[in-house]
């Protein structure tokens, strides 16, 4: 048997055997005697977590106000979607036959996961609509963007200038591959390293105030504290070059984690900003236990993408030069 | 405005699969298929890069550059270092960088028998015979 086939079949079993007991989306409370603990006593959410997913952040338009998948509904679009083939190319932005590279979705760890959307309010599943203010400085971003993509590096992305993925949030996203994490609790802090793109995000957790609002940093400023047996992250202070689905700089982020049993934590976000939207939205995801380590991820150290885009675009200019 | 411009970048458009454009890079009207030996396997982020000798009808060597996919993910299916050994013989179907160098994305990376270099190797099963 193939094994990618193999690999998605040994998923969809668990898929089947664990998830649909109970939805994730409303799971069973967890007692604090049930909940592992770290060495200082809180709840432990130390090790290797994978948040890979195939549900989409906001539900098919076709699944209107359909927030859960019957187990088998939920297992035949797990299926689905983890054995879609690569896009045709080579006209879309595909670089490769994606599966040779191990790059595919079949090979990604997921939790069980009922819902149809990661989006669990607006209950529509979708992402509440736009100011009009918002709209206007979006446009505003693209269009001095527009024709200057190709300027110099500093032109291009952060994700191709190996500074961050967008991944990274917070709120932290699935991404296409490696879609994994390693959480690290120490006395006074939680650390969460990604290994998509490298970063750790330092999180205090010694009831330390936020930076103040003249300091502003890539990954916002998160604090934390617990609640019971989840970790509540609130990050402010982010900069205007970190929009997170078209968000301004004073996106404000509450994250919560809680595990809900050995192999899972179910993290879920709420994002607010009334400068872009007109209600705040809040999403989950479940991250499933995976077999470590992380992978180093020097994004930056053989980065000849970024020199040869640049060069392509100086090659195509010099072509429309010629031809005038 | 370059400064301005850089601010611009809407990170939730990062496309999932892609760490930068292959449009940007390579050219879709200049397929290749190239037939070589492996003189080295850069393991390096974001992309692994093959260089391999390519010989040209007129008995000269071309040395290319095949751009691959992400190390971390050929490592979590049981790839090494010696899974690809210099003087290996490979065929690579793939674009060639738009500023006509000698380089290419691969593709489509196989043996010269058809198998493919990449697949059916995790850690579980048997790596591709050399």
């Amino acid at each position: 048997m193939d094994w990618r086939f193999r690999n998605s079949l040994i998923l969809l079993a668990g898929l089947a055997s664990v998830a649909f007991g109970a939805p994730p989306g409303a799971p069973p409370a967890t007692t604090a005697e049930r909940s592992p603990r770290a060495a200082d006593g809180k709840p432990d959410l130390e090790g290797y977590w994978s948040n890979g997913s195939v549900t989409p952040l906001e539900r098919p338009k076709e699944l209107g106000n359909k927030a859960f998948f019957t187990p088998e509904e939920a297992g035949q679009y797990a299926k689905q979607e983890l054995s879609k083939p690569e896009p045709p190319g080579p006209d879309t932005d595909t670089h490769y036959n994606l599966a040779q590279y191990g790059l595919d979705k079949s090979q990604m760890n997921i939790a069980a996961n009922l819902r149809t959307s990661l989006i669990t309010d607006p209950p529509d599943g979708q992402i509440p609509p736009m100011t009009p203010e918002a709209v206007q400085r979006n446009s505003d971003r693209a269009a001095a963007r527009k024709g200057h993509e190709f300027d110099g590096p500093e032109n291009r992305g952060l994700a191709e200038q190996c500074i961050l993925w967008g991944n990274e949030g917070p709120p932290m996203m699935p991404v296409g591959y490696n879609s994994n994490l390693q959480i690290v609790q120490g006395p006074g802090y939680v650390a969460i390293l990604q290994e998509m793109i490298h970063d750790v995000r330092m999180i205090p957790t010694d009831h330390s105030p936020h930076l103040p609002s003249t300091i502003r940093q890539w990954f916002g400023d998160s604090r934390g504290h617990w609640e019971g047996d989840t970790l509540v992250v609130d990050t402010t202070n982010f900069t205007e070059r970190t929009p997170f689905h078209g968000s301004s700089e004073n996106l404000h982020v509450v994250e919560r984690f809680r595990r809900v049993n050995a192999d899972t934590i179910l993290y879920q976000f709420t994002v607010d900003d009334p400068a872009t939207w007109a209600r705040p939205w809040s999403a989950e995801i479940p991250m499933t236990k995976i077999k470590g380590p992380i992978f180093e991820y020097a994004c930056h150290e053989g980065n000849y993408g970024i020199v040869n885009s640049l060069s392509g675009a100086r090659a195509e200019e010099r072509k429309q030069q010629v031809a005038k | 405005m370059k400064l301005l411009v850089s601010c611009l970048i809407v990170l939730a458009a990062v496309p999932a699969w892609a760490h930068h454009s292959f449009a940007a890079e390579f050219d879709v009207t200049k397929p290749v298929k190239l037939e070589g030996t492996v003189r080295k396997m850069e393991w390096i982020n974001p992309h692994s890069w093959i260089h391999i000798d390519v010989k040209n009808p007129d008995g000269t060597v071309t040395n290319w550059m095949i751009e691959g996919g992400s190390p971390n993910s050929l490592l979590r299916r049981g790839f090494n270092k010696h899974s690809l050994e210099p003087g290996t013989q490979i065929v690579v179907e793939g674009y060639q960088a738009k500023d006509g160098a000698s380089r290419a994305n691969g593709r489509d990376l196989t043996f010269p028998d058809g198998r493919k270099l990449f697949i059916g190797s995790n850690p579980d099963e048997k790596a591709p015979e050399k």
